[in-house]
């Protein structure tokens, strides 16, 4: 009995062209299948549960000046993909740079350092110790090493003042008669550098303890006319009656709304700012200058002169530290490196 | 209530007597269901959980078909179930079991609304039988049929809400003839807020030249419609489509040879707009041929197969158990509150989360109860041969079948090493009293299952898995339609593996390890009085233990004494 085959309805009429039609059929849908044998879905096992290694060497620089806008690169492979934290902290200043990753090759696409620290203080000429540690790899050594730094990273700002060069020519000082408050470059442990500005006195009549009405040499700070993208920064220390209730610092930014060169009270705007104590080591203080113009309730202030934060009009910055009179313990308190930032919060 | 029975008991014989017409048709079923659980625990690792667990239910499910033409059909199923320990109303729930309107337009197109039941190919829209069963005994079959019957998981298909139509193009001296099927579905209705409503449709075309030449194209499309949701910001679509071809080599007096092919692809879409980076398109592709030779009562068929590991189908690959919820019966167990996982046991007796739509994630599985194919043929990332051999001997020895699957991975999980896996599976049944000439039926029925994965590689990534599942039963004919029931299951699993967790887009992103050494087995032995093929009465003891070997993992048993009485008409 004769049966019609496949390939009839195709294009063959024999039986054996049949099968080697078939044949190619099998053969074009199994060549066309794409090779995956270099790829894998998911996670990959060895970084989950394979064995941990250190591949290579650290290397590090025995010193660096970053003074000149350099960084540095650190270079690591481990054998699997996990948690990493290096950490970097002045043997001096006692200041900290952390920088974590979970990359299995460290390098300058995760992990450089521009010379700055996360948070005040910020490094000295000194030594800084690194250290590179893996906290989920149960016995993994930690990796140590140092680099002596030759030279300090340059701040991008406007430096209003570090307290390095003394009282402005300008500047108004104003202290209780119980309080001691100046520049001090002996404690070693400024936020920036050598010297601070520090108020240590007991007062038990008065919130006020110190201020110091920082004021530009020539008419006035040089800020740019925009707010919006202008971060004021400072480095606050409070030391003893402190809380978060106790003590505050309070900044009023005193505006020349009229160019007279002269702030008038009645007629111009002073935006004030109060920060208070969070805790007791060296905060960064960062404001958007635009935020100034409105309280805590998020509504606009209406102050003497037209309410407008203006940067380019600020001719004074008081810096005013107030602490609980109740207290009956001495109320001290230490700022330092006062800076305008652009488009972000100041980076120590 | 009593009203409300009256005015039941009323309907029901007015129906009666209508349904004696050619316009009216009733059919239904009724069941009770009687469980006596009994959790057995240590008491030092569980004194909090109540031992005894005791439910049951009774129910009528009445269905009419109505004809008001010789072109319409209207059917319409209810249910009314009581609880057992209701009374007077308490308990009691009504529920509409089935609406569908089907009928014949211009008497060329075959239309469906309402409740329909949806298959295309196993790699487009197939609902996948559970794992947990190789040719196993009535004593457990009946059990898990009155679930598939609740669950409307009937000949593969999905239990659908939407529309079908159907028609057939005239035969020419091209083709025998062309069928046309098409469908658009609803899976997800819109919550107004983050799930946009979701559409399910598809078409396929069938074209038989002839006897020998049987070609089909199947497409199917998982959707979400825009502008279902305030804020379009999630959005799914996927799509599968195959060409699956039928030929008839040869045919004979006693033997028939035949090629069946069946290739396809699919794309998937995940977008949202507020993680634009986890917008994903997928897609790939698979075929599968296989050869088939049939000569007297013996089958057997040699194919080849290759699903790619991004080839998505939910329709296909949706799971009928969800292994990652905690079965009802016992849903905590220890002291712990630790969730009870769910085995195949629970399945046979509705315990567990069951699927009832199509699901756009592969679900999770459990690696011990079958990790070859857990999404069914469509299973991702498998690709090997295949041989399946069976019997249909009609005397002393029947139903015998066994398969044997060798497949690997395309795409390797967390690792350029590949799994393979082979499952060798075979079952026969076997009637005693044939053999030693007996009248009353004595019939012995075996299935095993053996199931070894491996992957080679670097000492973490190792895998050697190996499972087996024994299922036997024996079914002796006391007297007339009276049965004695005997059933064995026996679960083994002993080796290591990595499950898979994924997230919403369907990529893996996380593997536990996991070390497995377990024991499962169920025990059951009851009486079964037959009415007909599809009736019966009957009263189970079962005793399910889990021993499980790697420490800190509990041990426990439930022992269940359940009476089924099971009517369809």
């Amino acid at each position: 009995m004769e049966y019609p085959s496949l390939t009839y309805y195709l294009i063959y009429t024999s039986r054996m062209k049949k099968y080697v039609f078939i044949w190619i059929i099998l053969m074009f849908f199994a060549g066309c299948r794409k090779d995956d044998s270099a790829n894998f879905e998911g996670p990959d096992l060895n970084d989950l549960y394979g064995p941990f290694s250190i591949m290579t060497d650290l290397e590090l620089p025995n010193q660096f000046d970053f003074s000149t806008g350099g960084s540095i690169a650190f270079s690591l492979e481990i054998s699997k993909q996990t948690n990493w934290v290096i950490e970097i902290t002045g043997q001096s200043s006692g200041a900290k740079r952390i920088i974590q990753g979970k990359e299995r090759i460290i390098s300058a696409d995760n992990a450089s350092w521009k010379g700055g620290a996360d948070q005040f203080p910020s490094f000295g000429l000194e030594s800084a110790i690194v250290s590179i540690s893996f906290p989920e790899e149960e016995g993994a050594i930690t990796l140590y090493d140092t680099i002596e730094i030759k030279g300090l990273k340059i701040d991008d700002g406007i430096l209003i003042t570090s307290f390095e060069s003394g009282m402005g020519t300008n500047w108004n000082v104003f202290n209780q008669t119980t309080t001691s408050g100046g520049i001090n470059c002996n404690s070693g442990m400024a936020a920036k550098g050598q010297c601070s500005y520090v108020w240590d006195g007991l007062v038990p009549w008065d919130w006020a303890v110190g201020s110091v009405m920082i004021k530009p040499d020539s008419t006035n700070f040089g800020l740019p006319s925009n707010a919006n993208n202008l971060f004021f920064n400072m480095a606050v220390k409070f030391i003893s009656n402190i809380g978060t209730t106790n003590s505050f610092i309070q900044f009023w930014f005193d505006e020349d709304d009229n160019g007279d060169g002269v702030f008038d009270e009645d007629s111009e705007d002073r935006f004030i700012y109060e920060y208070w104590y969070k805790d007791s080591n060296w905060q960064l203080v960062s404001i958007n200058y635009a935020d100034l113009m409105y309280d805590e309730d998020g509504e606009p202030r209406q102050l003497n002169g037209n309410s407008l934060p203006e940067p380019s009009k600020l001719i004074g910055i008081n810096v005013f530290f107030l602490a609980n009179k109740d207290n009956p313990e001495r109320s001290k308190a230490e700022v330092d490196h006062i800076i305008f930032t652009t488009n972000q919060s100041y980076k120590p | 209530m009593n009203k409300l029975l009256i005015i039941i008991s009323g309907i029901l014989c007015y129906w009666n007597v209508l349904g004696q017409s050619q316009k009216f048709q009733v059919n239904g079923a009724a069941r009770t269901y009687i469980f006596a659980n009994e959790l057995n625990i240590d008491q030092e690792i569980d004194s909090i959980t109540p031992r005894n667990a005791n439910y049951g239910h009774s129910l009528l499910d009445l269905g009419f078909s109505i004809f008001p033409n010789k072109q319409t059909e209207v059917i319409g199923a209810f249910r009314i179930r009581n609880e057992l320990g209701g009374f007077w109303g308490g308990g009691v729930s009504f529920n509409v079991r089935q609406l569908t309107l089907k009928g014949v337009a211009g008497n060329k197109i075959r239309y469906e609304l309402g409740d329909i039941d949806l298959s295309a190919s196993p790699y487009t829209l197939f609902n996948n039988h559970e794992e947990g069963a190789v040719n196993e005994n009535s004593i457990f079959s009946t059990r898990r049929d009155v679930v598939h019957y609740d669950l409307f998981y009937l000949n593969n298909s999905w239990r659908m809400q939407g529309a079908k139509a159907s028609f057939s193009l005239l035969s020419n001296r091209i083709v025998q003839s062309i069928n046309v099927e098409s469908f658009l579905t609803r899976q997800n209705p819109s919550n107004m807020l983050d799930q946009a409503e979701r559409l399910f449709g598809g078409f396929t075309v069938n074209v038989i030249k002839d006897k020998h030449l049987n070609l089909s194209i199947h497409s199917v499309n998982l959707f979400d419609l825009s502008q279902t949701i305030t804020i379009d910001h999630s959005r799914y679509n996927n799509s599968a489509n195959s060409l699956a071809l039928n030929y008839l080599i040869n045919k004979k007096d006693n033997s028939t040879s035949s090629l069946k092919m069946e290739s396809g692809f699919s794309t998937s879409r995940y977008f949202q707009t507020q993680s634009p980076d986890t917008k994903t398109n997928i897609g790939d592709w698979f075929y599968d041929f296989s050869y088939k030779y049939k000569l007297l009562k013996h089958n057997i068929t040699l194919g080849y197969k290759d699903v790619g590991s991004d080839y998505r189908a939910p329709g296909a690959q949706t799971k009928r158990m969800n292994f990652a919820r905690s079965p009802a019966l016992y849903q905590q167990i220890s002291n712990a509150f630790i969730p009870r996982a769910a085995s195949p046991f629970d399945f046979i007796y509705g315990n567990t989360q069951n699927s009832y739509k199509i699901d756009p994630l592969l679900m999770y599985f459990n690696p011990v109860y079958g990790n070859l194919s857990p999404y069914g043929m469509a299973t991702p990332n498998r690709r090997g041969i295949y041989i399946d051999y069976t019997n249909n001997g009609k005397k002393i020895v029947r139903e015998s079948f066994c398969k044997l699957n060798m497949l690997g991975e395309s795409r390797g999980n967390g690792t350029n090493a590949k799994r393979n896996f082979i499952q060798l599976s075979s079952g026969t049944d076997f009637y005693i009293n044939e053999w030693i000439k007996m009248a009353k039926i004595l019939k012995l029925n075996i299935g095993w299952q053996y199931e070894v994965t491996t992957r080679d590689g670097a000492d973490f990534e190792q895998i050697n898995l190996s499972s087996s599942l024994l299922d036997a039963g024996l079914s002796y004919q006391i007297a007339g339609d009276m049965f004695l029931l005997l059933g064995l299951k026996s679960w083994s699993a002993k080796g290591n593996e990595f499950i898979q967790s994924r997230d919403d887009f369907n990529r893996i992103v996380d593997f536990e390890s996991i070390q497995i050494n377990a024991q499962e087995s169920s025990v059951a032995s009851g009486l079964q009085y037959n009415f007909n093929t599809r009736n019966s009465l009957s009263l189970v003891y079962e005793l399910y233990a889990l021993e499980n070997k790697i420490e800190g993992n509990i041990n426990y048993g439930i022992s269940q004494f359940n009476l089924l009485f099971n009517l369809y008409f």
